[in-house]
């Protein structure tokens, strides 16, 4: 059930001075006080300055010994109020304290005031309508109803003073020479006076407080909207963060765990709390807690089939159970009361495929949850559902990619051996260790050899292949390694071949080209530049020309294999590097030959922090270009 | 012929024909053993002018430490009268393997590698080569 907004307001009043924060009619009680002592020090001043201005200048009889001690005494009492209200401002203290001190002020102004218009001439007083100030000071100060009683109390005073002094109980004490003669006991202006100070004093606390009734209601309409934006805001933050978390990372407990936290945060609540459904379904796990003690952890199993609130949620209803340790769907209520929980909120985490599992904030006070608290939560498990449906799916592309390269792996070794003996056996055949072979029987052999000479081809490059994906090397393994060395030597290795076909190869290295190292493992490397070489050759026909160009281009060092050859036809460009793809016209000229070659290439240089592009044209030629970052030898890239 | 002879460890009998054949067929007295066990008897009885030997059997280490073995700087060695005895070692190791060798490595008392699938020509020319370096 929703409570009525007003309720609202208080309670979060109060949560957010216990929190420690001031808020806005705080401050504006803090802000009256320290604006009634600046008042005073003017109203204390001034009695002293009016009583000599009386006594020096208008020369007229008064008892001015009690009318200055009046005016001193304004000023020490509000000079202990200030020094009151100094450290009250310092230490943060709650609002009672402030009212306290409004009440004393209050207090002794009227005290003061009274015995100020006592000695000043009672009922004929010219300070009498001063009391008028006062009143109007008190009905900014205190509800409507207190300042009335203030103000029925000012004309109580000043018609006791002027019947008690009438009646000649209490000496009338006056200006002398003020009036011409005392008018304190004529009936008639007692009569009118009185009627007239009564009636203004009313009036003005009727005036007084409904303005600042008005304004003070404003205020809090203020106050609440400011609170209510600031919770909106930091709302809108916490779905903005988790968006933000969940896009970050495939970690899934580092997203939970960051998830739960900003929940708490956001709501301003004790804890949060994520459990998922295990693996057999029967189980809620706690994957990720925030402010939720071990021991609660602790309490048993929460079975997802059993437990009521579980069952709930888990159907995709986001409960509230605003009194936890009475409600008859938890199901550790002692527990619950034992760590402090008074309330509770649970949303439902689906996935694609079902539940996964609930998201659940816990406050310390009962009835805690409220107003759009259940969207807010909703909303945050929503996002929470799409982090973890994701993690989970990359996981299993992790596992599957894993066992896909280990069976490779496996399973190449174990076709390597056999091929790897047949060969030796057919080799042994072929060369006549075993009797005479006849002209087809050798022609036979060399077919049988050619066949497994490219299966063990192919299983050396599976192998490649598999090794890249399942052995990530760290990269303290990798070792600086000078890249035109090493391009020296590939190129080397070509030259004869290429000779023979007629294919003429150029090796250039820019200036400065000689010292440039790189991190990657020497055998990668040669494997790389290797096989661009080869193929280089191999598709380019008699007559071309191979062109390797060693280069600096922004802090990346850049291998150019460029040649002559067949060139790659433009729909086949996109598929170059996957993996047992050859391109039709390759096939055509090159029958043998695994399509694995580039895909290792590419995977290789990836392990080493570069790229590999390609451009071609079709019976024109093909390059390729290699990127890898440079390092300086101490292990730092280059400055940028 | 000087009949020379040589041991043959490998546990798989189809390489060892393929390796036995044109060792015979140039003259050399070929003994084969399946395992490390077999071949230490072996080299005793059989006394051989040089061995070839797998890397990979039982597990991936014993063939270089029956290598290690035989050529042991040990003066009280069971094998002291083979320490120059050459070895060629047969190779299957890939190259993404994590145990890697190659023949300039001091610490192998092995004079050469012959990569598998093996090619009789080349096996043949480096058996004869290390059989005549002893001579000479």
């Amino acid at each position: 059930m929703k409570l009525p907004s007003s309720t609202n307001l208080g309670e979060e009043d109060v949560t957010a001075s216990n929190l420690g924060h001031r808020n806005l009619v705080e401050a504006e009680l803090v802000a009256s006080n320290a604006w009634l002592i600046r008042v005073r020090w003017m109203a204390g001043i001034g009695v002293l300055f009016s009583t000599w201005i009386v006594q020096n200048i208008l020369n007229l009889q008064a008892p001015f010994a009690i009318l200055y001690s009046i005016g001193a005494s304004i000023l020490l009492y509000n000079l202990i109020f200030y020094i009151v209200e100094q450290r009250l401002t310092r230490s943060t203290a709650p609002s009672p304290s402030f009212a306290r001190q409004a009440m004393w002020q209050v207090g002794l102004d009227w005290l003061a005031m009274t015995l100020l218009i006592h000695y000043s001439g009672g009922i004929e007083s010219p300070a009498i309508f001063y009391f008028i100030f006062h009143i109007i000071i008190a009905s900014i100060f205190f509800a409507p109803r207190i300042a009335f009683g203030f103000a029925l109390l000012a004309c109580g005073l000043v018609t006791g003073i002027s019947l008690l002094e009438y009646l000649g109980i209490l000496p009338h004490e006056a200006i002398h020479g003020y009036l011409e003669q005392p008018l304190y006991q004529n009936n008639l202006y007692l009569v009118g006076v009185l009627i007239f100070f009564s009636s203004s004093g009313l009036i003005a606390a009727y005036l007084a407080s409904t303005i600042i009734e008005r304004l003070r209601q404003r205020e809090e309409e203020v106050v609440t909207l400011s609170e209510r934006l600031q919770r909106a805001t930091k709302r809108l933050q916490a779905v903005n963060e988790s968006a933000r978390i969940v896009g970050s990372t495939l970690d899934l407990s580092q997203v939970l765990n960051r998830l739960v936290q900003t929940t708490a945060e956001a709501m301003g609540v004790q804890a949060c709390s994520i459990r998922l459904i295990d693996k057999t379904g029967q189980r809620l796990e706690p994957v990720a807690i925030y402010g939720l003690s071990q021991e609660y952890l602790n309490k048993g199993p929460v079975d997802a089939i059993i437990n009521p609130l579980a069952r709930e949620v888990l159907s995709g209803k986001t409960v509230n159970i605003p009194d936890a340790p009475s409600s008859p769907l938890i199901q550790y209520p002692e527990e619950a009361q034992k760590e402090g929980i008074r309330s509770m909120l649970s949303a439902p985490l689906i996935g694609k495929s079902g539940p996964l599992g609930i998201l659940r904030s816990y406050a310390l006070e009962p009835n805690r949850f409220i107003g759009d608290d259940e969207q807010f939560l909703a909303a945050i498990a929503a996002q929470g559902s799409i982090a973890i449906d994701n993690a989970l799916a990359y996981q299993a592309i992790e596992e599957l990619d894993s066992a896909k390269s280990q069976f490779v792996r496996i399973v190449t070794h174990e076709l390597r051996s056999p091929v790897s003996v047949a060969l030796s056996l057919l080799r042994t055949m072929q060369g006549g260790y075993a009797g005479e072979v006849s002209g087809q029987q050798q022609e036979l052999i060399s077919r049988a050899l050619r066949r497994l000479e490219f299966l063990h081809k192919l299983i050396d490059d599976l192998l490649d292949l598999a090794a890249g994906k399942t052995e990530v090397k760290p990269d303290e393994e990798f070792e600086l390694i000078e890249l035109g060395e090493v391009l020296h030597q590939v190129v080397r290795r070509y030259e004869v071949s290429a000779q023979e076909k007629g294919i003429k190869i150029d090796l250039h290295c820019t200036t400065g080209a000689e010292g440039m190292h790189v991190k990657a493992t020497r055998e990668g490397l040669d494997r790389t530049l290797n096989n661009l070489l080869s193929n280089a050759v191999k598709y380019t026909l008699p007559g071309g020309l191979v062109s390797v160009t060693l280069t600096e281009i922004n802090s990346e060092a850049q291998v150019i294999i460029e040649d002559t050859g067949i060139g790659i036809p433009e729909e086949s460009l996109g598929h170059l590097f996957e993996e047992f793809y050859r391109a039709p016209n390759a096939k055509a000229l090159e029958n043998e030959g695994t399509g694995l070659g580039l895909t290792i290439v590419k995977d290789t240089l990836i392990r080493f922090g570069g790229r590999i592009t390609v451009t071609s044209k079709l019976n024109e030629g093909s390059t390729f270009t290699l990127f890898l970052p440079l390092e300086t030898l101490h292990g730092n890239k280059p400055g940028r | 012929m000087s009949h020379k002879r040589i041991l043959l460890i490998d546990d798989d009998p189809d390489l060892r024909l393929a390796i036995r054949l044109p060792l015979e067929s140039a003259g050399y007295a070929v003994v084969e053993a399946r395992n490390v066990s077999e071949a230490r008897a072996a080299v005793k009885e059989v006394r051989p002018d040089l061995i070839i030997l797998d890397v990979m059997m039982d597990t991936t280490t014993a063939g270089f430490q029956f290598a290690l073995d035989l050529h042991s700087p040990d003066a009280a060695s069971e094998f002291r009268v083979h320490r120059q005895t050459p070895i060629i070692m047969l190779t299957a190791i890939h190259s993404t393997t994590p145990l890697r060798f190659s023949p300039d490595e001091d610490y192998l008392p092995v004079q050469a590698f012959i990569e598998k699938p093996v090619e009789p020509e080349a096996l043949l020319a480096k058996v004869h080569e290390l059989l005549t370096d002893r001579e000479s």
